[in-house]
């Protein structure tokens, strides 16, 4: 019998994961061969092409930015804050939780139309933002914060360490890794809710808006080349923060366990 | 002198500590003896501030740094041995003068040349020595040990009993040590504490009057006279 062992093989090439997702997306539209459902991936890349020539494209992206980064710092100064007073508070904490809870079971599109109405255009999608990221901050932050390791919060009580000490070398690194993930999180669902807000709310400069013009023109390669520019920018900034957190948590590579 | 009356502590129903008088003397090395779970760690967490008791008092605590070698080596993962040790010494010590000290007391625990690198790449027993280490160089007036020498092998554990002896057990120091291990108990000790529970109560209290280096001649008489106890 052959002796055979699973081993992992080298990673595929990205290059070819690329291409492989267009070739069936062509394939997809060969089958349906209607320009309005699936437009070809030539089409779509031929329009961003011509959108990012305009002064116009280069405004609504950052605008856009602007609300997805205004939403997610809010929520993330907001979250910080009420998750210490929930960890210190179990008053507070039990006043909070069903706020968090009913946040996170209710669809976003309530929000946004409550949000219509409560705020001007622009701010909606920063509004809607906030809200969606808030609860994932909070609970993470709050988990973290929970799960730092009572044995050396002991031992640095013991030995009579400053508060500034402890916060700075057990707190911050315990919680560091969960608001890392949440941040990571809430960048893929920043810019998801806030497009999604910026469609119904259709303030003047705006990739919703746009994707909402060419859902009224029917213009099924806009439709995808603004798409495709969502995901973009969603990926660019989530690299964009892995970097920045490396950067900031520089540690040295194992040399092995002795 | 660290005189305990009227100790009671609680775990739900579980009654740990029901009414302890004990007294320990300065300047002594007491060792605590009995089995897992008779409430002896609990009673070494109160006298450490680490845990809050139900009723009683303790007095001679007022003003006291402890410095502990816990059961675990419960150094900072993220934080190189180094860093480890200056964070106990960071509120007290000078930089330059901190630097020193960790140096001197990881030679000694013979982990210098580890300095830099992160707990995660030490086995278990290197850890448990930087605990040892970080607990001397904190030069607390009281020395709580848990089962401190765990693990370690028997030349470096001999090194570390000698530098208490010579070094730690002066200066109106009380050192309390937790163990199962007989030999280390008959090494180090003053006084030998046998106790059962829960509710921990004092069996029995053994002085170990014989100087530490006349002790290897004596072990087997010793031995004897601790075993009836047990």
């Amino acid at each position: 019998m052959k002796d055979s062992t699973i081993k992992n093989k080298k990673p595929l090439n990205k290059i070819f994961i690329f291409a492989f997702w267009i070739a069936i997306w062509q394939l997809v539209y060969f089958i349906v061969r209607q320009d309005i459902y699936v437009p070809s991936p030539i089409s779509v890349f031929i329009r961003i092409r011509e959108l990012v020539v305009l002064t116009a494209f280069w405004r609504s992206v950052s605008y856009s930015i602007y609300r997805v980064m205004a939403g997610i710092f809010l929520s993330i100064v907001i979250g910080l804050i009420t998750a210490v007073i929930s960890s210190i508070n179990r008053y507070f904490h039990d006043l909070i939780q069903p706020l968090m809870t009913a946040i996170k079971s209710t669809p976003v599109l309530s929000f946004i139309i409550l949000a219509l109405i409560w705020f001007n255009s622009s701010n909606v999608p920063i509004f809607i933002c906030f809200l969606m990221c808030y609860p994932v901050i909070w609970t993470n932050l709050l988990t973290a914060i929970h799960n730092v390791d009572k044995k050396l919060l002991e031992m640095a009580k013991v030995y009579k360490v400053n508060r500034l000490i402890v916060f700075k070398k057990i707190y911050l690194p315990s919680v560091l890794p969960y608001f890392t993930a949440a941040c990571i999180t809430c960048l893929g669902l920043g810019w998801k809710v806030s497009v999604a807000a910026e469609v119904l709310s259709h303030p003047r400069n705006a990739i919703g808006s746009n994707l909402y013009s060419a859902k009224v023109y029917l213009d099924s390669a806009e439709l995808f080349a603004w798409t495709l520019v969502v995901i973009l920018l969603s990926f660019l900034f989530e690299l964009l923060f892995a970097k920045i957190i490396k950067k900031l948590s520089v540690r040295k590579t194992f040399r092995g366990k002795l | 002198m660290l005189e305990i009356s009227n100790l009671y502590k609680s775990f739900g129903n579980l009654k740990v500590i029901d009414n302890l008088n004990i007294s320990f003397s300065s300047n002594k090395i007491h060792c605590i003896f009995g089995p897992s779970g008779c409430g002896k760690s609990t009673l070494v967490n109160i006298i450490a501030g680490t845990m809050d008791y139900d009723k009683g008092s303790i007095n001679g605590m007022v003003g006291k740094r402890i410095s502990y070698v816990f059961q675990e080596d419960r150094l900072l993962p993220w934080a190189t041995i180094d860093e480890n040790m200056m964070f106990v010494l960071e509120s007290g010590f000078e930089k330059s003068r901190g630097q020193q000290t960790i140096d001197k007391y990881l030679s000694l625990v013979d982990l210098l040349k580890f300095k830099n690198h992160y707990p995660e790449e030490l086995s278990g027993g290197m850890k448990q020595r930087v605990s040892i280490a970080r607990a001397f160089a904190f030069r607390g007036d009281i020395l709580v040990m848990d089962e401190p020498f765990k693990g370690l092998h028997l030349e470096i554990k001999k090194d570390i009993m000698d530098y208490i002896l010579k070094e730690w057990n002066k200066d109106d120091k009380i050192i309390f040590f937790i163990t199962h291990d007989m030999e280390e108990a008959l090494y180090l000790s003053d006084y030998i504490y046998i106790f059962n529970g829960p509710p921990l109560k004092l069996k029995r209290k053994i002085d170990i009057d014989i100087p530490h280096l006349e002790r290897e001649e004596s072990k087997v008489k010793l031995r004897a006279k601790v075993n009836d106890y047990i």
